[in-house]
């Protein structure tokens, strides 16, 4: 069974914000709505700048599932973590669990009113039907069930940003590594799809590749 | 036709209804569990014109698609 995942490199990262753009445009994001954003660590600093493109990571264990009072968010076959906004209140309790920043708030009005919650889908819509009017305006696009990956990772230029099966990915990103050398590090994975032990504290994922010493450079 | 009383006693009985019905209340909580999505179920991806209900050609599908982020399959 597929286990839906995105994966960025910060090695490849330039950020160009191809992706946002690419989220925004495909799915007609209001302003103030970022799905997708990229952030940039230790900006300016030579060698040790890297940049991040971050949205929902479509948690293993999500935390916003676990906190929504009226529990809207659901879970697909696939692992992609998707909400109904016509249960959804408003009431931001998922913005404070997730790690990521993802749920996003839309200005509803005067008086810093907000809206339902909004987030990164992965490009999979929501509990409408797949296709139609009413799933394209609530959620966006469902690229998904053309049988396309999300518009951000087909955008990404230097494919720092992989989405697709876990099993896939994990593939491509550990040749990616064995070629350069070095990197094998990602970002959030542990956070996203790491499952704690007995104390409470993440266990790590099955790490891509083991860093040879004799090519590091 | 009908007599004035038992107009009367219509008449009452249907306000006597009316007036009661403002007791009822719609409930207007969610119907939220523990653990458990209050979601609508939403469609299977694969079940459209184009996959068929054939979630094996779906994946399929996705997954080359996957597969060709990797452009050392592609370029070398």
């Amino acid at each position: 069974m597929a286990r839906m995942k995105f994966i960025c490199d910060a090695e490849r990262c330039i950020e160009c914000n191809g992706c946002v753009t690419a989220c925004k445009n495909e799915h007609d994001i209001p302003w103030g709505v970022n799905r997708r954003r990229v952030v940039t660590l230790n900006d300016g600093v030579v060698g040790a700048e890297r940049s991040i493109s971050v949205a929902c990571m479509h948690c293993s264990d999500a935390p916003c599932m676990a906190v929504c009072p009226v529990n809207c968010f659901y879970k697909t076959e696939d692992g992609v973590v998707l909400h109904d906004k016509d249960l959804c209140i408003g009431c931001g309790y998922c913005f404070y669990a997730c790690p990521f920043g993802a749920p996003q708030f839309p200005s509803a009005g005067a008086f810093g009113v907000r809206g339902k919650m909004d987030k990164c889908t992965f490009c999979a819509g929501g509990p409408e039907k797949d296709g139609s009017k009413a799933e394209n305006e609530k959620y966006g696009r469902n690229r998904l069930s053309e049988g396309k990956l999300p518009a951000c990772a087909e955008m990404c230029s230097t494919k720092a940003l992989l989405a697709g099966d876990g099993d896939v990915l994990s593939d491509i990103y550990r040749e990616r590594v064995m070629r350069r050398g070095r990197g094998g590090d990602l970002w959030g994975h542990a956070t996203a799809y790491g499952r704690p032990d007995a104390k409470g504290a993440p266990v790590l994922p099955a790490a891509p590749a083991a860093q040879p010493a004799a090519q590091k450079s | 036709m009908m007599k004035p009383l038992n107009l009367f006693f219509a008449a009452g009985a249907f306000a006597f209804a009316f007036v009661l019905s403002g007791c009822g209340e719609t409930p207007q909580t969610n119907v939220a569990k523990a653990g458990q999505s209050a979601a609508k179920e939403g469609d299977k991806p694969y079940q459209n014109d184009q996959f068929k209900g054939n979630r094996e050609e779906w994946a399929k599908t996705l997954r080359s698609r996957a597969d060709n982020q990797n452009e050392y399959k592609r370029v070398n």
